[in-house]
């Protein structure tokens, strides 16, 4: 299980989770690996935390809907580009 | 033989190019022109980029001949840039260098121009001139960095150049600059406009203010012509970036000047493809740094918008 974090300030009024399954817990990691470096742009008031057990579980907290709904579109954006990329090229190669 | 593969999608062009040892494999690009009289947006910048990217990335592949395995390391821009353009990128390089299982190389955009520039040029040391939207230096090499020596202390002269051209509301196809010096061509008559190099260093939000005021004033009144502006803002821009230029090349001893970036293109159409960004100047950057040694890993891999051209150790340099 891996989990990548970052709180900066989001004092967790609002919350949201997203599940999402992937294939093999590897191919989740990758994906984890991928979305989680970038820092939000946003610098206070959201709180996002990514972790893999199997699939890949990502769960928000913000102080106002506005700014959740950003990250989490955001997110969603960048998943679907990582999904994409890992059908066109994927499988991953044997480690 | 080393292969790098280089992702670059910092501004409005996205481009991902392969080389192997100095030879450029492929170079496929593609750029998001606003219509006249508008920018580039970052949102709307890295949704054009993302809709692209992946084409992109099979066109690169398959115009070098290659398949991923022959690939040996995955290079894409860390920064500077505008960020959400240079998310869409980085999520991309990362991904395929895990699925790949090639190292992963965060390069610095502005040392992807000078690398490229060396490489194509095959210049000494030269003083380096990087000229661009986003960007304006003047770099020379000292003991393992790339030294500003002297730099806008506001906008850039390419953006003072885009900013302008949507003023007079003209086409940015191929590029605002190109279409403004097309103009100049035809220019007769000199405006003066203020003149403001200050030491090493240049500032052109001034310029830029006042021009913008000229061409609403004079223009209308048909002092002069948008060509005469756009002659005389050029004659200025260009004036003040050589003079810096020689300042820099005086306290090196340097006879040689390279110049890199967009901006680069204007007069000198010979390295034009490569003056632009493009995939190809960060394979080659990444490929000095992975012969040398560096490698970023996953979690070091965040992009940045702001990324100092002497904040990076040239270790590939004596």
């Amino acid at each position: 299980m891996a989990a990548a974090g970052e709180a900066n300030g989001g004092t967790g009024k609002l919350e949201s989770s997203l599940d999402v399954p992937f294939p093999s817990s590897r191919e989740a990691t990758i994906a984890l690996r991928s979305l989680s470096p970038d820092k939000e742009p946003r610098k206070g008031g959201i709180s996002k935390l990514i972790t893999v057990s199997g699939s890949t579980l990502s769960r928000w907290s913000a102080d106002e809907a506005r700014i959740l709904r950003v990250s989490v579109n955001s997110f969603l954006d960048h998943l679907s580009l990582v999904m994409e990329t890992m059908e066109m090229f994927g499988p991953p190669v044997a480690v | 033989m080393t292969v790098v593969i280089g992702f670059e999608g910092s501004a409005n062009k996205i481009g991902i190019g392969i080389i192997r040892d100095g030879e450029v494999l492929s170079n496929p690009r593609r750029t998001y022109i606003t219509p006249p009289g508008q920018g580039f947006l970052p949102s709307d910048t890295a949704r054009h980029h993302r809709a692209v990217i992946l084409t992109v990335l099979k066109e690169a592949l398959e115009q070098a001949g290659l398949k991923p395995a022959d690939i040996d390391c995955v290079a894409y821009t860390k920064g500077p840039g505008m960020g959400a353009p240079l998310v869409t990128v980085a999520l991309v390089a990362r991904t395929v260098s895990q699925l790949w299982g090639k190292p992963l190389l965060g390069v610095n955009h502005c040392i992807g121009h000078i690398e490229m520039g060396r490489l194509i040029t095959k210049a000494n040391n030269p003083t380096v001139l990087y000229v661009s939207g986003g960007n304006t230096q003047v770099i020379a090499y000292s003991e393992r960095r790339y030294r500003i020596f002297g730099e806008t202390i506001d906008i850039a002269v390419g953006n003072c150049l885009d900013r302008f051209a949507r003023v007079i509301k003209i086409s940015n196809d191929p590029s605002p600059g190109y279409n403004i010096e097309q103009m100049a061509k035809k220019g007769s008559q000199y405006v003066e406009l203020p003149y403001t190099v200050k030491g090493m260093d240049v500032s052109f939000s001034g310029i830029l203010s006042y021009i913008e005021d000229a061409a609403h004033k004079m223009l209308s009144s048909g002092q002069c012509t948008a060509e005469d502006l756009c002659f005389s803002l050029q004659e200025t821009l260009f004036s003040m970036l050589v003079e810096i230029t020689e300042r820099a090349m005086a306290h090196c001893g340097s006879q040689e000047v390279l110049i890199v970036g967009g901006v680069g293109c204007n007069k000198y159409a010979e390295a034009f493809k490569f003056c632009i960004d493009n995939g190809a100047m960060i394979a080659q950057a990444g490929w000095e740094m992975f012969r040398s040694g560096q490698v970023t890993e996953l979690e070091d891999s965040w992009i940045t918008q702001r990324y100092r051209t002497d904040e990076v150790e040239v270790t590939w340099r004596d």
